[in-house]
């Protein structure tokens, strides 16, 4: 009986492991990317199940929905009541409002949206790479690395505009890709597609704001190709996106630029600023090593392309994370952007390493000096001072670039880890991983005393997070128990969240960052809402985290009272009465 | 435009954003005597630029 290694000598074996394990690697990176794709669905339809305000803003924005549904704006007078006005642009809104006519006002509308935005980008992103480096494995997981991002797993599913925007900006992108390739092979002009390309950027900006910085990235690659034609298209461009601003501000008798311009002057804060950079890099940091490589790359030697620019403009633009009020979802662009540029780089070294693999120029010389092999080897190719191994570089090189790219994908997905643990199974996976299976946090209190910290079935790699872990059961009846203590009053509740009044259909009154920053830029007139206070018009006084200007705080705390606390989603909500029983 | 444009481009920018901090104090911004933290970083980042700009100088006539 002969050995194994008699007839497997050890280069087959060698062979036959540097076959498979590159299968392997690949395999394991999609599993774990594809892995994030179901706990993103799995937080997605609790989200959706879900009845109230899981991040603070989602009710304003369905209110917006509410209001161009009824064929009204939300830019309003904030000075009376109900106090209310949208900071938002409106596009988001208006895409939903057909979905409210149908089912009425439910989260599940605007959140069920901004989670098919956020796959629609994966998507765009998936194309992206793949229409150039033809690696669909690659491909792939470039697109489930933008969904598997800690940013916009938190925000993705949301009833939140920001991924919206995201969307159309990289749909913009990839598409200004697609054209001035097609033009430069095609020699000729495709301005209809420019056309899709502005159309898409200015939905884009209607859809937030922030949008300005892809819109500036777009026209600085133009300009980078061909100045004179940047500034042919910027002029129409401004000119519509002037218009349509103008009209709006016309249409809303001013309240348009108020809430939408000044209401967003916000003080800048630079230790969240930094904080956000430190942590987006931590988190990212294979995706964004990646993408600077490349970057740097493009810039000294060859042609600099659009995702580049995006991603380079993007980057900066992160900066105004640091403003009060933003936050880490103001990274997701710049994550879009380093998922392509990853993708790129990717494809491109392999497929480079796959060509040099059959290519002599990179045979491979050992001289006598270094090695040296016995004279009846069989495998001596030359009875020179040396000898050449054919291809042997090329070979180990592509393997080695298919072996790493897997591992970094791995090291990636490391480093995002997320996870609900609410479940056994999920719970299991987490502790099969090497990950706790649970965390301590304590409820997030403003308006009432602090405390201990809780079991939290959720495992995130950014930190403590209230952001990532799916509604339970629980934070639906304290809803529902918030609910029940506007409607055992008459008013609506002067509430920082929407959605309890919503549920209980009454007015929402007040939105409190939107006046927390007109105050600040001295743009609100509070005298009716505080005699309101005064006075004891509310009922019910619904407090998380205190988000009102000083002189509204300080009236609601001279005439109500706390008389229950109740906790949802980890905040601690205060329900406040009228002194003396004023009801 | 070529890679020695983007070059003089980015050494414009550099200089510019560096003038651009200093002026905001004498607009009156910033809360510090002299050269604030932001306002160092700010120069550093300002000047990182122009020497990004500086290399892509002898690129030449390659198209950027």
């Amino acid at each position: 009986m002969s050995e194994p290694t008699a007839v497997s000598p050890p280069h087959k074996i060698l062979d036959t492991i540097l076959t498979w394990l590159p299968r392997i690697l690949i395999g394991l990176a999609l599993l774990a990317f594809i892995g994030y794709l179901v706990v993103y669905v799995i937080y997605a339809v609790q989200l959706f199940r879900f009845p109230f305000d899981y991040d603070q803003g989602e009710g304003f924005e369905l209110m917006d929905t509410i209001l161009f549904s009824r064929g009204e704006w939300p830019y309003r007078n904030n000075d009376v009541y109900p106090f209310y006005s949208s900071n938002y642009p409106p596009l988001f809104h208006v895409i939903i409002v057909p979905l409210v006519w149908l089912f009425g006002p439910q989260y599940w509308t605007g959140r069920l949206v901004s989670f098919l935005g956020t796959l629609i980008t994966a998507v765009a992103i998936g194309y992206a790479v793949q229409r150039v480096g033809k690696r669909w494995w690659i491909s792939a997981i470039s697109g489930l690395a933008f969904l598997a991002s800690n940013y916009v797993y938190h925000v993705g599913p949301l009833f939140r505009q920001h991924m919206f925007m995201v969307m159309f900006e990289t749909l913009a992108v990839v598409l200004l890709a697609v054209t001035y390739d097609r033009e430069e092979r095609d020699g000729r002009r495709h301005n209809k597609m420019l056309l899709g390309v502005m159309v898409l950027l200015l939905a884009a900006g209607y859809t937030k704001q922030l949008a300005y910085a892809t819109v500036a990235a777009v026209f600085l690659f133009m300009f980078l190709r061909e100045p004179l034609r940047a500034i042919k298209w910027a002029i129409p461009f401004a000119a519509v996106t002037g218009l349509i601003f103008i009209w709006i501000n016309w249409s809303t008798d001013g309240y348009w630029f108020l809430n939408t311009v000044t209401a967003n002057i916000n003080p800048f804060v630079p230790g969240q600023a930094e904080g956000l950079f430190r942590q987006w890099f931590r988190l990212h940091t294979v995706l964004t090593v990646t993408a600077v490589l490349y970057a740097i790359y493009q810039l000294y030697f060859e042609r600099i392309s659009p995702y580049t620019v995006w991603f380079g403009v993007a980057v900066i633009n992160s900066i105004t994370a640091g403003k009060w009020g933003a936050g880490e979802s103001y990274f997701a662009t710049a994550i879009a952007a380093s998922c392509i540029l990853t993708g790129l780089l990717f494809s491109r070294a392999l497929n480079w390493a796959q060509r040099h693999n059959t290519d002599p120029a990179w045979t491979f010389t050992i001289h006598k000096p270094v090695l040296s092999l016995p004279k009846d080897s069989p495998t001596r190719p030359e009875p020179a001072e040396g000898f050449t191994i054919h291809n042997f570089l090329g070979k180990y090189l592509y393997t080695a670039v298919l072996l790493l790219i897997p591992l970094l994908f791995l090291i990636q997905a490391n480093k995002v880890f997320h996870m609900p643990t609410h479940t056994p199974a999920l719970a299991a996976i987490a502790r099969a991983l090497g990950k706790p299976a649970e965390v301590y946090i304590a409820p997030q209190t403003s308006c009432s005393a602090p405390r201990d910290p809780e079991r939290i079935p959720y495992v995130d790699s950014a930190g403590v997070s209230l952001l990532g872990r799916p509604p339970n059961a629980q934070d639906t009846a304290a809803g529902e128990q918030i609910t029940a203590a506007i409607l055992a009053g008459d008013t609506a509740a002067f509430s920082e969240d929407a959605g309890f009044n919503l549920r209980a259909v009454r007015d929402v009154v007040t939105n409190p960052t939107q006046l927390l920053n007109l105050y600040n830029n001295n743009q609100v007139d509070l005298t009716e809402m505080l005699a309101m206070l005064d006075n004891q018009a509310f009922d019910t006084i619904i407090l998380r985290a205190q988000f009102y200007p000083p002189p509204v705080l300080d009236s609601i705390g001279q005439q109500y009272e706390t008389t229950e606390l109740v906790q949802m989603n980890g905040f601690v909500y205060c329900i406040m009465r009228p002194r003396g029983g004023n009801q | 435009m070529t890679k020695r444009q983007l070059g003089i481009l980015f050494i414009l920018v550099g200089t510019g954003a560096a003038l651009a901090s200093f002026a905001l104090d004498l607009l009156g911004g910033g809360q510090f005597g002299g050269i604030g933290p932001a306002q160092q970083k700010a120069l550093l980042a300002a000047g990182f630029v122009v020497l990004v700009g500086v290399t892509l100088l002898p690129l030449g006539g390659k198209p950027a």
